[in-house]
Order: C-alpha cells, then structure tokens, then sequence
C-alpha cells in the first residue's frame, strides 16, 4: 500500500490528471459547439478540482493534503514551462511592431490610465463587499496575464490562488458574454480600443477578439504584454499607497 | 508573409531551447537583484529581453519562433495547474467565493469598458493634437 501511494505521489499522476481533464474540456468544447462552461481551461480547472475531492474523501484524507502530495509534484512542473511561454509572447509583439510602432504611445497612456481607474475600482468593489486583504490584493493584478498577476499578488501580499481563478473566471466571462456587453456598452466603434479591452481577458480574451477582427486580435495580443508590464509597473506602487 | 519564411531555415529545436534558458537565466539574475519593493518577475523580464533581442536583430525570428509558438499554443493547458491550486485552500471559496466571483464579475466589465473608452478618448486626443500641429505648420 505505502509502495502504491509512493508511487502516486511521483510527478506522474498530477501531470496525467492536468492533460486527462484539459483533454475532455477539449473534446466537450468542439462537441458542444463552443458552450462557455466547456472552455478548456475552465473545464479543466473545476474537473481537476472534484477530482481532488472525491480522491480526498476515498482516502479519508482532506483536499489540501492530495493536493500538495499526488497533485502538486507533476503540477509544478507544468507550471515551470509558463516561464518560456511567457516570454514567448516577445514574438507575437515583434511580429506586429507595424501596429506598435503607430500606435506605441496611445497604447501605453490609455493602458496605465485605464489600469489606475480599474484598480480603484476593484479596490472599492473589494472592500464594499468586505474582502480580506489578501483576497483583495490578490483582486488587483488580474488585469495582467496569470503567469505575471500571480507573482505580483505574492509581492503585495495577495492569495496568488485567487489571482488565477480570478484571471481564469474573467477569461470566461469574457469569453461568453463579450457580444453582451459590447452592445450594452456600445464598445463597436473603436477597433483598437475594443482590441484592447478584450485582451485584458488574456490570451482567452485575445482568442475573442480575434473573430472580432484581426485588428482587434492584434491589439488584444499587445495588451496582454503591455499591460501585463503596466500591472507589474502600476499595482505593486498602487498597493503600497493605497492598501 | 510568414508564407514566405517557410524557406527560411528553423534552428534546431536543441538551439531554440538553448536561446530560451540563456534568457530566462539572464532574467532571472536581473530579477533577482530587483529590490524587494520593486518586484520584477522573471518571465517578465524575459519578455522584454526577447522582444529587444528581436527588434534590435540580434536574434533572428527563425531561431525562437518555432519553439515559442508551440509555447503560445500550449498556454491553456500550461494555467490547469494554476486553477487547481486553489484546491490547496478551498476553505477561501467557502468562506468569501460569492463575494470574489462578484468582485471578478465587476473587474471584468469595468476592465473591458474602461480600457475601451479609455483608448477610444486618448487616440481622438492624439489625433487632435496632431491635426492641431498640421494646422499650425500649414499657418
């Protein structure tokens, strides 16, 4: 028995359950024709998360601890390779540095004037609904893409968990009802900044964007550099004085 | 265009990985001298670099491009583990999960009208202020 559970706990078992549940978030997605619940991600992220219960109430031990012991171990490795993913988003920004190179500084000042409104506004929203303070920092950088919203919550003192539901729950939002709030708020008439908007829904916001439009898929990638660089420059200065 | 590079050689994946680690490693010894009040994550450096690397042609397209792109395509599945991880604490969805999903419910619309409007508003600025600066050249 204690040869078994050894074995579960190498990397195997987390890196088989995070492909098994994206996989079939994958194949219910294209069957169903795109039904939000069913983005991958999501999927993947909610099934994963049952999966861990029930083993937990199997075993008669709680979530947390076949979390940190089969889960976490093949988990951290997947989690390693958003370090190169990251930084490849260089490549997507490089090819479009026509579009930049025009539209550079309107991108940037509109990026970190509407980051600073934003930030006031979680903030308030957070404190009206009486989030502690760890859930509220960790409210504050999900503008960013998760990979850099989840070390500049740990840097303000934020539940990085939290920042990812956050990033992976707005992504979805974005995702489903974007078409919504683009005619309740009349967002049409600016190409560029409905590009952007989208793409504070990150790279699922970007996907979005793109039937929109390959001017507002090209922006929706650049906001999800710039202002993934604008949260990191912005929040943490914005948390000291604020928070 | 990206037709086209088809002829263009891809470096080996070997050399792609190679280009990737010798950023990350350089970023992360950046990040690392950062001063814990101004906190730069590694990746985000990385970023920066590789973006300068390209534009100032020093690295080409050819030598990152297959590698990063099969990274961009993967980014999905890379966040499951991150999303899982709230397993680890599942006490904070029982005791504030409405309150954070209102909360993310709020973020969401607000980021996206404020930043559309935003950039809608700074660009018709721009723009004035440029036609302003033809006006007065033409004068």
């Amino acid at each position: 028995m204690t040869a078994l559970t050894n074995n579960l706990a190498l990397p195997f078992t987390g890196i088989f359950i995070s492909l098994a549940v994206f996989l079939a978030g994958q194949w219910l997605f294209k069957k169903s024709k795109g039904f939000f619940l069913f983005q991958p991600l999501f999927f993947g992220m909610v099934a994963g998360i049952i999966i861990l219960i029930i083993w937990g109430k199997v075993q008669g031990t709680s979530t947390a601890y076949v979390y940190r012991h089969f889960y976490k171990p093949g988990g951290d490795i997947i989690f390693w390779f958003l370090n190169p993913a990251t930084i490849a988003f260089a490549i997507p920004l490089f090819k479009r540095n026509d579009v930049l190179k025009k539209y550079w500084l309107d991108i940037i000042i509109s990026l970190v004037i509407s980051s600073v409104i934003c930030l006031f506004i979680i903030l308030g929203a957070s404190k009206l609904v009486g989030l502690s303070h760890s859930s509220a920092a960790a409210m504050l950088p999900q503008a960013a893409t998760t990979a850099i919203a989840m070390p500049v919550a740990e840097a303000i003192g934020g539940n990085s968990a939290v920042t990812a539901i956050a990033c992976i729950v707005k992504a979805v939002i974005i995702y489903a009802l974007a078409d919504v709030f683009i005619k309740a708020f009349r967002l049409q008439h600016s190409q560029i900044g409905l590009g952007l908007g989208l793409g504070t829904g990150g790279t699922i916001g970007s996907a979005k964007a793109l039937q929109f439009g390959v001017l507002e898929g090209a922006m929706a990638s650049v906001c999800v550099v710039i202002s993934g660089i604008v949260v990191d420059l912005v929040v943490i200065p914005f948390a000291r004085l604020f928070m | 265009m990206p037709r086209k590079d088809k002829h263009h050689k891809t470096a080996p994946i070997l050399v792609q990985c190679a280009i990737f680690a010798g950023i990350l490693w350089v970023a992360s010894i950046l990040s690392a001298l950062c001063p814990p009040s101004f906190v730069v994550p590694t990746p985000v450096i990385g970023l920066v670099l590789l973006y300068l690397l390209l534009t100032l042609r020093i690295v080409k397209l050819e030598w990152v491009e297959g590698l990063g792109m099969f990274l961009i395509s993967l980014i999905g599945f890379l966040f499951v583990p991150s999303g899982i991880q709230i397993a680890n604490d599942l006490g904070i969805l029982k005791r504030e999960g409405l309150q954070i999903l209102l909360v993310i419910l709020v973020a969401t619309v607000v980021l996206l009208v404020v930043t559309a409007y935003v950039t809608r508003l700074v660009i018709a600025i721009h723009k004035r202020i440029m036609g302003g600066q033809q006006h007065d050249s033409i004068n």
